[in-house]
């Protein structure tokens, strides 16, 4: 079976301004993506794309459609959770399980509701009188209970406690997700969905930096420490990036072999914050 | 499709409380009103008793010709919110889920823009007219019931004497076709409200007047002539061709004839009302034109522009 989303030279331009510029991805059913960059980098106006809320050049297809085209189909398998996609503060819990189960064919009250009996919250409450954890709580469980094929989740868990942000992406991992299901995430805590994630993406200044299983990370990259004369001996061998810490170099390859750098010094894989740093900077540099 | 029509009218309902809340508390202070009218005048004791009196002397023509203006003396309020009622309504419809930032939740949902925006503009132009129309007639119910009440008291026979005679029928179904009249006559504007609240960035409502009031001005300095302000007038609320037009000669009440037979109607209000004369206005259909106009203006707004 084909990607579950296939992107080929997609490109949106804003002005002058090319937001995202002409990138190539595919993810594969089942897999958790994290999808990783900086601020402006493009990440945003890619999930945009991805959601059919803008048009964009290049050819683009999630579950075999054209999302902006054909955006009505897109949603009936698709949910997301977006930081800017706010509940109304009007709405009560109640309203919103009526109204969804009226419009979402792949909605199954039952389950909200089971999955809303966990939580503290109250089935009549108003979402402005509950706190921002529960209210991204409740926008989980809603989705928990659709039968949706991807997931979009665009920041979710900014501005929650830790407390919260644990439980949310336990939740997700526990109710959520299974074989059929598959989640593209982008996060600025980078550490915290680290483990969960089994593909990754990098983007910055529209482009894609890196785009890679998590299994492959430890084969490709390498991060040496080490210092005194070994350093120069180190960078002959080209690494992508160089950082210190407490007074010992941190050098990053990508592509070189664990075995021709083990005598230089301490060798480990780099972790997924750590690396990021190092493709973007290292890119810049 | 219905399904989710419903669960979008009824969304609105939610979200806009006061559609029902307003006629409601208005309901109220108009049956409030009467109570208060009729223990007020209970003081002129005498005379009230000779005028009921009289009433009960009246023939039935008449008793049901002054309840029926009786009955109109209270619809008009409602008529008149429900103009103010519309005109807020549509003017926030699309413009608070922008700023409230629901939007993009409201859209992650399988609804299309489309459904959305008939949605809105299926309760401006049919829920609060049929909410309204709803409230008119429990009003006059009440009041009705609360008078005869009084009457009774007064010792004449208050329920014969008004439900005799009440022209419940006349009253309500001329009131429905003319705010079912209203409500396609006024549409243009209702599309136009629909359209700004999806377009302006802030403050909607000056959005919306603001080119009614300085386009007429800047068309009488530039051309000189006065198109656009004689198109708003003609196009006003209140001059929907609903009611029959009498031509030049008919309207002289020098005829005797002519009133005569005006009073022995008991001034039915089915019978001034003219639907072919609304049908057959050509100002209706531009009018429901440029409402699809402007709606479809709104739906291609939500759907293509970028807000972030």
């Amino acid at each position: 079976m084909a990607s579950l989303v296939e992107a080929r030279g997609v490109t949106k331009t804003f002005g002058s301004l090319r937001a995202v510029d002409n990138v190539s991805f595919d993810i594969e059913k089942g897999r958790i993506m994290g999808l990783i960059g900086p601020n402006g980098a493009g990440k945003t106006t890619l999930l945009k794309a991805l959601l059919g809320l803008t048009d964009c050049e290049g050819s683009l297809s999630v579950l075999g459609l054209d999302p902006f085209r054909q955006r009505r189909e897109l949603m009936q398998n698709i949910c997301f959770i977006a930081d800017v996609a706010v509940l109304p503060r009007w709405l009560r819990v109640n309203q919103l399980l009526d109204f969804v189960e009226a419009v979402h064919p792949g909605f199954t009250r039952k389950r909200a509701e089971q999955l809303l009996g966990e939580t503290r919250i109250p089935a009549r409450a108003k979402v402005r009188e509950l706190s921002k954890g529960m209210v991204t709580q409740l926008h989980l469980s809603i989705i928990t209970a659709v039968d949706a094929k991807l997931l979009v989740l665009d920041e979710p868990t900014l501005g929650l406690d830790i407390i919260f942000r644990k439980e949310f992406y336990r939740n997700l991992l526990n109710d959520y997700f299974d074989d059929e299901r598959t989640i593209l995430i982008t996060t600025h805590q980078v550490e915290e969905i680290e483990n969960l994630l089994t593909d990754v993406m990098f983007i910055n200044n529209g482009r894609i930096v890196l785009d890679a299983s998590m299994e492959s990370l430890p084969e490709r990259y390498v991060e040496l420490l080490t210092s005194g004369e070994a350093v120069e001996r180190a960078r002959e061998m080209k690494p992508i990036f160089e950082r210190e810490v407490f007074g010992k170099k941190v050098l990053t390859f990508e592509d070189v072999s664990r075995t021709s750098l083990e005598s230089l010094g301490e060798i480990r894989t780099p972790d997924i914050a750590d690396l990021f740093v190092a493709k973007v900077k290292g890119e810049a540099a | 499709m219905i399904g989710t029509q419903l669960a979008l009218v009824k969304r609105e309902v939610w979200e806009h409380r006061s559609l029902y809340v307003v006629p409601a508390v208005l309901a109220l202070v108009v049956t409030l009103t009467t109570i208060t009218g009729q223990v007020a005048v209970s003081s002129f004791g005498q005379q009230i008793d000779i005028a009921i009196l009289g009433a009960s002397n009246l023939g039935e023509t008449e008793r049901s010709a002054a309840l029926n203006v009786f009955m109109l003396s209270m619809s008009w309020i409602f008529v008149l919110t429900m103009g103010i009622m519309t005109t807020f309504y549509a003017l926030d419809a699309l413009y608070a889920e922008r700023k409230d930032k629901s939007i993009l939740f409201w859209r992650s949902l399988p609804v299309t823009d489309a459904e959305t925006v008939v949605s809105k503009l299926l309760t401006a132009v049919v829920l609060i007219p049929a909410v309204t129309f709803a409230v008119i007639a429990a009003t006059h119910l009440l009041v009705l019931v609360i008078s005869s009440a009084w009457i009774s008291m007064r010792g004449a026979e208050g329920w014969s004497m008004i439900w005799s005679a009440v022209p419940l029928f006349d009253n309500w179904m001329a009131t429905l076709i003319s705010l079912i009249a209203l409500s396609i006559w006024v549409s243009p504007f209702v599309g136009w409200f629909l359209f700004v609240s999806a377009f302006a960035k802030r403050s909607p409502f000056l959005f919306a007047f603001l080119p009614l009031i300085v386009l007429p001005m800047l068309e009488r300095i530039l051309i000189g002539s006065n198109v656009f302000f004689e198109t708003m007038v003609s196009r006003a609320p209140f001059a929907v061709p609903i009611i029959k037009s009498f031509s030049e000669d008919s309207l002289d009440f020098d005829s005797e004839e002519q009133l005569l037979e005006l009073a022995q109607s008991g001034v039915s209000l089915l019978s001034v009302i003219d639907v072919g004369r609304f049908l057959s206005s050509p100002g209706v259909w531009l009018g429901l034109v440029v409402c699809g106009v402007f709606s479809a203006a709104a739906i291609y707004v939500r759907r293509y522009r970028d807000e972030s």
